[in-house]
């Protein structure tokens, strides 16, 4: 067993000896800060730690504290986020999460839920980039039952899949919803053009990556990484750590997995990208902003003098340059700060950011410059050297202010092969940092010719183009990719399950024998538009001879035309006048010939199609083009209760629903007569049919006849 | 295991009733003395690591901000830091006079501005000019950030403040060792602020509404439901019109400043490795010299009973969301208890009937939540819900099913499994809270000035150990009305028709 005794350190590091106590003399009010006189500060009590290795190979370290009737604890698994594959990004996030919700061999998540939040209790899990982590904290009365459900989830976790559902369905919305708020853009697409967006430090979640991710990989990720050697855990709270030793040994006695040892970070060597970014969001009017480089480790020799010299220039507080400049002086900004952000294992991100109004982006940016190039170039005074140097000397003890800040940093420091006492190393060397180390470091590790500038917001307000800082302009393109379906897996089992599916759609609606004999086929609809404030009613009038479609829409402006020869020929005419087809009205007509009911519900006896079932009462048409609409049927009828697809948008395309109802007979064939449709998760129109015709003699002539 | 004499809060766990004994092995650890002038202090041992945090509570806040000036509330919190007539100045006396004249000149401008259409152009351009020549005048006697600099060279740590609805705090922490800096310092800027870089830091602000409200969907959704639900209670904004922001003067605030910050108006926490005492002692020292002033004045406007649900739309390209609330009494009300379990029981943890109803079995939302108290407890506020809907789910459907939710609290009662839930919630929270210096100090000091007594932090959990099933459907259906509802949702800008 270790005891590790690290408070013979202290008074040599930071803290100054204990000074003999003295009786208060009564002192008169201090007029100024210089007739104040402190007492010595007083010596921090180091918590005592015990650590072991357990039979089974997980390190565990125990810190007993009985100031208040917790336990509280933290299993610390090495995986990470950039182990995922490509294919898979986003499998560390799911699998942290589910490792928690999905339950356990013995209980669902649910029962868990119930358990835990009755007792006032709780275990999460979760994995990062470079970690993983699974904590539970309790009232002590219940510690020994939370312990054995922690126990449970880390080693029998059963990630059933409707917990897998959920959280996919909450991380497609994470992604719908990534470019609503300025600030993070800044810093994610800071990152991915520092790392290299392909690289596993850069790369981000996608719909199709997402849909990559199943309950298999969930199983496997757990066999992968959660095995006993490479686990570190640490307990700390209202126990006697002998008795604890013993109930872990007897609770962990049977989890004896083995595994290879996970292999190192994947490396980070993304050469600079200098130029300036900017992600157009014309909703604020503010310019959220993020510039800078990779910076280091907290192992490179300079760091104490990096974070030094950082601290200077925009550090935490009121009192860095930056924050006297851009802030106090100029009134730019709110916030503006510079980061060394060194990580323990892999290299990070070095980084000013901040947020001023649109009008002032291009002077904020240059009076950040100014103050980069100053402190590259002159010496920071002895008064800076000194308050920063002071600062850190005299807040040291806010680093022992709880027991629990020691346990977590030896745990970091374990975790990550640092030695134990790295921060009394780095307090030591912090101390010895002069003027000449902040400047040297400075001009060595802050290179503004490398510098990348991701901007984000409106440029249409900014007083001076970004183009004048001499840069090249580079446009961020904030687009989400779409999900792309194919990947539901088609095997002979679906392709037969959703010809079935679709032969019930067939009969529920009268039949294959009608729905052939459609040759033409027309409907007038009432469109009520919700998108528009106040709603706009649109009647709308279409005839289709296949592969011919034309359409009216009078509207309260005047009227619209639309005619599509079905081979990319046809035209537009609306209000000023008549034009040829343009792409995207003719991709709309394309659309619409592909979800015509009639020939829609026929086609499995498409060779261009296929039809696969994605569910017990859904099915997924897709055609060679790749437009693909899936459908869902009403259990009990057989007709289609909605359908999902993509639209375009202004924004790229978005996910549609159209919801059918007011089914009605129309010479033998069920249709329906009142369609609700949703777009991008929003109401979009409601459709009222007033009118189908089938088999109406429509002629060539009469669909392409300019009005 | 043998060492319960050192758990002081042990007693807690026996039962839920005992929230009366916990306390009284609390208040062995606090010390509580009023000086001559009306100041009162409250002082927390928790000798643990040498370390103390103090906070600085005000009872004022946005709330108290007139028509015309809202805003000043936030900005004078902002003044607070810029230190002292001895701290922050290269020679006091020189910028005390151009801060004289740099009021002179703007009361100039404002009245020329004042006349209107049959203002000068030229009059007002001068006096733009010669007010931008007198704060970089003034700029040129300041040591920028003497005061953040003294307190984090000195080791503090968290140097904050905030302003609520209700109240004004400032706090921080430092080595134990130090505490008598926060004494001077602190006795000095609530003494005699000085209006240092005031029409600066007003810029600042402004940037700080165009962050928090104008380039943030959520902030304006919230902004909207303050603004559509209160149309006379000034609960309506909280950080200020921009328009009001940008005309607010040094004057202003330092009247605001000589109005409300009384030591009856304010109460002042030490936590930490303190010596009562020597608080004691050192608050006489500092703080005795404080002028009185005369107890400033309630709000006493009353938002008129709302007659019907309002809606508002907040167009923006973000994603959808909606909020909605429900007028409620302020939180010294006897129903608050009910309330606050109501809003437990819908939106804490897995367990909440929001996260499994909407997120899980219906999956039409990322997020549900209710919040008992918004944006007030000194003020008859708001019990708020709010959703975010899933990727192809709808607004309106994700609403529908909080109605639903809404209706069927208000008729049929909580299990018991649910309440007692909510109650080892609320006490275990306690017991969590006592673990930061900080988080105590801010409590007491909230329950004493908001409730009368920081015992209050205590006696909530009894008053919460008493709500019975009915209590929380009796006071759902009190409140939960269609006729105090106001709703405020995201909404597309509209776009050119197309099919």
């Amino acid at each position: 067993m270790l005891r590790i005794t690290l408070i013979l350190l202290i008074g040599a590091a930071a803290f100054g000896q204990p000074a003999p106590v003295k009786k208060a003399v009564p002192r008169p009010a201090a007029r100024s800060v210089k007739d104040l006189k402190f007492p010595p500060m007083k010596q921090v009590r180091l918590p005592d730690i015990t650590s072991f290795t357990m039979a089974n190979g997980m390190k565990v370290f125990l810190l007993e504290n009985h100031e208040l009737p917790l336990v509280r604890g933290s299993a610390t698994i090495r995986a990470g986020n950039v182990f995922d594959p490509a294919s898979k990004t986003g499998l560390s996030d799911i699998f942290g999460e589910v490792l928690r919700t999905g339950g356990t061999k013995k209980q669902t998540g649910d029962q868990l839920n119930e358990m835990l939040e009755g007792i006032a209790a709780s275990i999460e899990s979760g994995v990062g980039e470079t970690s993983g982590s699974l904590s539970f904290n309790t009232l002590t009365e219940h510690s020994d039952k939370v312990l054995e459900t922690f126990k449970d989830i880390l080693t029998q976790p059963e990630f059933r899949q409707d917990k897998i559902d959920i959280l996919k369905n909450q991380y497609r919305g994470v992604i719908a919803r990534r470019n609503d708020e300025p600030g993070p853009i800044a810093s994610r697409e800071f990152d991915r053009l520092l790392y290299g967006p392909a690289t596993p430090w850069g790369r981000m979640m996608e719909y199709e990556t997402l849909d990559n991710i199943r309950r298999e990989d969930l199983i496997a990720y757990h066999q992968r990484f959660y095995f006993p050697s490479n686990v570190i855990l640490s307990i700390q709270g209202d126990f006697v750590t002998s008795t604890m030793r013993q109930k872990l040994e007897k609770l962990f006695a049977d989890w004896t997995v083995k595994n290879e040892a996970v292999p190192p970070l994947p490396p980070v060597s993304q050469a600079p990208v200098p130029g300036v970014h900017l992600a157009a969001k014309n909703d604020v009017n503010q310019t959220f902003f993020r510039i800078g480089h990779l910076g280091g480790t907290l192992r490179d020799k300079d760091y104490a003098a990096l974070e030094v010299m950082t601290d200077i220039l925009g550090g935490g507080g009121f009192t860095s340059r930056l924050l006297k400049k851009i802030r106090s002086d100029m009134g730019l900004a709110y916030n503006v700060s510079a980061s060394w952000n060194a990580q323990y294992d892999h290299t990070g991100t070095f980084y000013i950011s901040g947020s001023t109004k649109s009008e002032s982006t291009v002077d904020a940016i240059r009076a950040i410059l100014g103050e980069v190039e100053r402190i590259r170039t002159t010496e920071v005074t002895d008064e800076e050297l000194r308050i920063a140097k002071e600062s850190a000397v005299n807040s040291f003890v806010f680093n022992f202010d709880s027991p629990g800040k020691t346990l977590g940093r030896l745990v970091s420091y374990e975790y990550h092969g640092y030695p134990k006492d790295f921060i009394f190393q780095y307090q030591k060397a912090l101390e010895a940092v002069t003027k000449a180390d902040v400047l040297r470091v400075a001009k060595e590790h802050v290179k503004p010719e490398n510098f990348t500038f991701v901007t984000v917001g409106k440029p249409a307000d900014f007083k001076t183009p970004l183009s004048a800082l001499n840069m090249p302009v580079k446009n961020i393109d904030l687009t989400i990719a779409e999900p792309k379906r194919t990947e539901a897996a088609a095997t002979p089992q679906t392709l037969a399950k959703g010809r079935e599916l679709i032969q019930r759609l067939q009969q529920a609606v009268g039949g294959v024998e009608k729905l052939s004999g459609v040759k033409d086929y027309s409907h007038t609809a009432e469109v009520k538009v919700l998108t528009v404030p106040g709603g706009l009613k649109v009647t709308q009038v279409t005839r289709i001879i296949p592969p011919k479609i034309r359409y009216e829409q009078k509207l309260p402006f005047g009227q619209i035309s639309v005619y599509y020869d079905g081979a990319g020929g046809g035209w537009f005419k609306g209000p000023q006048g008549a034009s040829p087809l343009p792409p995207p009205v003719a991709k709309q007509a394309r659309d619409e010939l592909f979800r015509l009911h009639t020939a829609l519900w026929l086609s499995d006896r498409n060779s261009d199609r296929t039809v696969n079932a994605i569910g017990p009462a859904a099915f997924e048409i897709k055609d060679k083009e790749g437009n693909w609409i899936r459908i869902h049927l009403d259990e009990k009828t057989g007709l289609p209760a909605k359908a999902n697809y993509t639209a375009p948008d202004r924004g790229g395309p978005v996910e549609a629903e159209a919801v059918y109802s007011d089914w009605k007979e129309v010479d033998g064939i069920r249709l329906p007569h009142k369609i609700n449709v949703a777009q991008g998760g929003k109401p979009a129109a409601e459709i009222m049919v007033t009118e189908y015709k089938l088999n109406g003699s429509l002629t060539v002539e009469e669909l392409s006849k300019q009005p | 295991m043998g060492l319960s004499w050192l758990r002081p809060l042990a007693p807690l766990l026996l039962a839920g009733s005992l929230a009366a004994q916990d306390l009284k092995e609390f208040e062995k650890k606090v010390t509580e003395f009023t000086l001559a002038n009306g100041l009162h202090f409250i002082v927390l041992q928790r000798p643990q690591a040498p370390v103390v945090s103090m906070v600085t509570f005000v009872n004022v806040g946005s709330a108290n901000d007139q028509t015309g000036r809202t805003g000043l509330a936030h900005m004078f919190e902002h003044m607070a830091f810029k230190g002292t007539d001895t701290l922050g100045t290269k020679n006091w006396l020189e910028e005390k006079k151009t801060l004289a004249l740099i009021e002179q000149i703007y009361d100039r401008l404002e009245a020329e501005r004042n006349k209107g259409p049959r203002a000068s152009k030229e009059a007002v351009a001068k006096l733009e000019a010669e007010l931008k020549a007198a704060i970089e005048k003034a700029n040129g006697f300041v040591e920028k950030e003497a005061y953040s600099t003294l307190i984090q060279q000195n080791g503090g740590v968290g140097m904050n403040a905030g302003t609520s609805t209700d109240y004004t705090v400032y706090f921080y922490s430092l080595p134990s060792n130090r505490l008598e800096l926060w004494f001077l310092l602190t006795s000095q800027v609530f003494r005699q602020p000085v209006m240092r870089e005031f029409y600066k830091e007003r810029d600042v602000v402004r940037e700080e509404r165009r962050m928090r409200i104008e380039s943030n969907a959520q902030g304006k959704m919230v902004e909207t439901l303050q603004m559509s639900a209160f149309l006379a209670h000034p609960q309506r904004t909280l950080i200020g019109h921009a328009s009001d922001i940008e005309n607010l003067r040094a004057r202003d605030a330092e009247a605001f400043f000589r109005q409300y910050y009384v030591p009856t108006n304010m109460v002042m926490v030490i936590a930490g490795d303190v010596d009562p005492k020597e608080a004691r002692r050192l608050a006489d020292t500092y703080f005795s010299a404080m002028p009185t002033g005369p107890t400033p004045p309630r709000v006493l406007t009353r938002e008129p009973d709302q007659e019907g649900e309002r809606r508002a739309a907040v167009e923006t390209p973000s994603q959808p969301l909606i909020f909605f609330g429900y007028k409620r009494p302020a939180s010294d009300h006897a129903d608050d208890a009910a309330l606050s379990v109501l809003s437990s029981a819908l939106a804490s943890g897995r367990t909440g009937v929001l996260y499994k109803e909407l997120v899980e079995q219906k999956k039409i939302a990322l997020a549900a939540f209710a919040s008992a108290n918004f944006i007030s407890q000194k003020y008859p506020g708001m019990f708020i819900f709010g959703a975010m809907p899933g990727v192809g789910k709808t607004l309106d459907e994700n609403e529908k099913a909080i109605l639903e939710i809404v209706e069927r609290v208000k008729k049929e009662k909580f299990d018991d499994a649910v309440l007692s839930r909510v109650k080892n919630q609320v006490r275990a929270g306690l017991v969590r809270a006592l673990d930061s210096n900080f988080g105590m100090a801010q409590q007491l000091a909230a329950n004493y000035m908001l409730f009368g007594d920081w015992r209050r932090m205590f006696n909530r959990i009894q008053e919460i150990e008493k709500v019975t099933a009915e209590d929380v459907r009796r006071a759902a259906a009190t409140y939960l009305s269609d006729t105090h509802k106001t709703v405020v949702y995201t909404k597309a800008p509209a776009k050119e028709e197309k099919k």
